[in-house]
């Protein structure tokens, strides 16, 4: 079976030439080529040599396998068995210990410079990386090691992405992404926590069609998944411009489906496919469901998105933690407040000093005198 | 009431009026010149415009019944927010260019007036203000330095504003102008919240600048009568021949005829 090209490997496991260009369209309008580049897409595909992917698991909770397994086509046997060879996988594969890590030595060094690396989980780098380790050795010199021989990196979820949950304030594991680590190989970031598993099977389809990783925006992302925001793609856009907005998750305006601007949603501050692609076989996604979205793909949102049901973060250092807006309130009714009480003494005192003619100005006083002496 | 008797003078308050004998020794000076005062006045409305879209968009308390297809509430503020934007920027544009064609009082070297005796000055004007006393007050043609640095303030914040203000707005058309003109943006402030953020503080700065702006050119009109809330209309203001001043020396130069209104370069810095 090895060395076969994806076609012929399809074949010998019974895959029809229909669901397989079946998956090349979906392949294709996922990617944003239309499904008139399916059959383009099914050649390059079936041509290629099945390519081997080192699935790397670090500092993360599964949450990232857990998605990709609900890609809904391929399902999960379609992308472990037949579109790559997933030659090593912590949670999938059924060796273990040794056995693993001898499969995937072998592995690494049959295929190097040709295997694509897929990372989840971030790299903790304090106290030299002991909060993560595997095999005797820290996660970072298996990545490091992985890292040396792969075509390309794919960085799976947020955690991979730029550290996730774990980098939030005040981050005490020291946890990066790969990009922080790796510098000298081409990297892409699914974003999201977790990622749409299509969105990674797409990607893939792209790097073997066309031999290199899609175009991505400035995070790394590719952007024919992360080109647009969810509030520019959002069903409950309508409401959002309309001015109709849920205010409470209980109220009657949420029950209508008003946009959840109101109660905190980073839509408009998020690159996300989640509006078209959509969860769990186009189930729903989070903002469809009623939930606002909390800008999971995009860098740092744990800090910067939260308080997830409030449109601006909060501002420590008052005491008692408080909106920009609440503050910049109160300053100014303050400064009007001021601006009053100022006004008030001002006039007092120029009227007391106006009345004594001893104290007025000097031309005043000598225009007075003269007026009084005329 | 007894025939004879002499009638004491009517002389209701109010219209006791006591005018300075001093015919000729008022001069009418022109200090700001129309581009000044085009993009100050074109910027004042601008912005309490923008202000206020800007915080209906921020909290948008009115919510509309009936059918989304009915309404467009939030998109008519959005609309009216950015036109207003677009005013704001000719304003600047038209701003910046004076900065290098206006006079000594409105080019680019005036911005920053941190010199000892302004800073000085400065001083003297805040302890006026806290004292209530106008005659330790030092004068001035053009700004006092306290108010330029606040003017200057301001346009700093207001270019901070046009900045996360467009970086937001090219977000709904990724890789257009706005958007790529500005990606260094969100990545310096911590992604799109980040500059959500700033511009929302930033944007506080303008009622507080506001009311005590409206409040100090009242005030220095109350007490120095010179007429300088008038003069970002007509262009200029009124001085007494025998006044100093600190930033300028009138003293040698003739009287201007209060309304030829000649642009004054004549003016020399001291
Ligand atoms: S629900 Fe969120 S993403 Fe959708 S229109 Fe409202 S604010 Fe935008």
């Amino acid at each position: 079976m090895d060395g076969s090209t994806l076609g012929e490997h399809l074949e010998e496991r019974g895959v029809t030439r229909r669901s397989f260009v079946e998956f090349c369209t979906e392949m294709a309008v996922i990617l944003g080529l239309g499904s008139a580049a399916a059959p383009s897409v099914a050649n390059a595909l079936a041509t290629q040599k099945r390519p081997t992917v080192i699935w790397l698991e670090m500092q993360e909770c599964t949450g990232c396998v857990e998605s990709v397994l609900r890609t809904e086509a391929p399902t999960i046997g379609d992308l472990v068995l037949d579109v790559v060879s997933l030659d090593y996988s912590d949670t999938l594969m059924a060796a273990a210990g040794h056995a693993a890590e001898k499969a995937k030595a072998e592995s690494m060094a049959k295929n190097k410079g040709s295997y694509i690396l897929i990372v989840t989980g971030s790299v903790p780098t304090k106290e030299d990386g002991i909060y993560c380790t595997l095999a005797g050795k820290t996660i970072r010199s298996h990545l490091e090691e992985a890292a040396e021989g792969a075509a390309a990196i794919i960085a799976l979820g947020a955690c991979a992405h730029w550290g996730s949950v774990q980098a939030a304030r005040p981050n005490p594991t020291g946890a990066v992404g790969v990009r922080d680590i790796i510098k000298n190989k081409p990297i892409i970031n699914i974003a999201g926590c977790p990622p749409i598993g299509d969105v990674v099977t797409a990607t893939v389809v792209h790097f073997l069609t066309f031999g290199r990783l899609p175009s991505m925006d400035r995070e790394g992302r590719p952007l024919f998944a992360y080109g647009n925001r969810i509030h520019d793609q959002c069903s409950r856009r309508a409401h959002f411009d309309a001015g109709q907005y849920v205010e409470n998750f209980d109220d009657d305006n949420a029950r209508r489906g008003w946009c959840l601007y109101q109660v905190g949603c980073k839509g408009p501050a998020t690159y996300s496919p989640c509006p078209i692609v959509q969860w769990n076989q186009r189930t729903s996604w989070p903002i469809g469901a009623g939930h606002p979205c909390i800008g999971c793909t995009e860098p740092y949102f744990w800090d910067t998105m939260s308080p997830f049901y409030q449109r601006l973060p909060e501002v420590g250092g008052f005491g008692v933690e408080k909106r920009v807006d609440t503050i910049g309130a109160s300053l100014a009714i303050g400064a009007a407040a001021g601006v009053a009480a100022h006004a008030g003494m001002t006039v007092l005192h120029q009227i007391r000093a106006r009345k004594s003619s001893k104290q007025l100005p000097e031309h005043d006083a000598a225009a007075q005198e003269d007026s009084n002496n005329g | 009431m007894t025939t004879g008797t002499p009638r004491p003078p009517v002389r209701l308050p109010w219209f006791d009026v006591r005018l300075p004998r001093m015919r000729g020794d008022i001069t009418w000076i022109y200090l700001w010149g129309a581009p000044l005062r085009v993009s100050h006045w074109l910027a004042a409305l601008s912005l309490v415009v923008l202000f206020f879209t800007g915080l209906f968009i921020s909290f948008p308390v009115w919510t509309s019944a009936g059918e989304a297809s009915s309404h467009f509430l939030m998109a008519r503020f959005r609309f009216t927010h950015f036109l207003a934007a677009t005013v704001i920027v000719f304003a600047g544009i038209i701003r910046v260019y004076w900065l290098f064609a206006g006079n000594q009082f409105e080019r680019w070297p005036a911005l920053w007036p941190f010199t000892r005796r302004n800073v000085h000055h400065m001083f003297l004007m805040l302890k006026s203000y806290a004292t209530l006393d106008p005659k330790i007050q030092p004068h001035f043609v053009g700004h006092n330095p306290l108010a330029q640095v606040a003017y200057t303030l301001i346009y700093l914040g207001t270019t901070v504003m046009m900045v996360t203000g467009f970086t937001m707005y090219g977000q709904a058309n990724p890789g257009g102008f706005f958007y790529t003109l500005f990606t260094w943006v969100p990545g310096m402030l911590g992604g799109l919240q980040g500059v959500r953020v700033l511009h929302h503080t930033v944007a506080w700065l303008y009622p507080i600048f506001f009311s005590i702006h409206i409040y100090l050119a009242i005030r220095a009109d109350y007490i120095e009568r010179a007429g300088v809330v008038s003069s970002m209309l007509t262009g200029g203001r009124f001085v007494m021949s025998h006044e100093e001043f600190e930033d300028c020396d009138l003293g040698d130069h003739p009287s201007v005829p209060w309304h030829t209104g000649e642009h004054p370069t004549w003016v020399k810095p001291q």
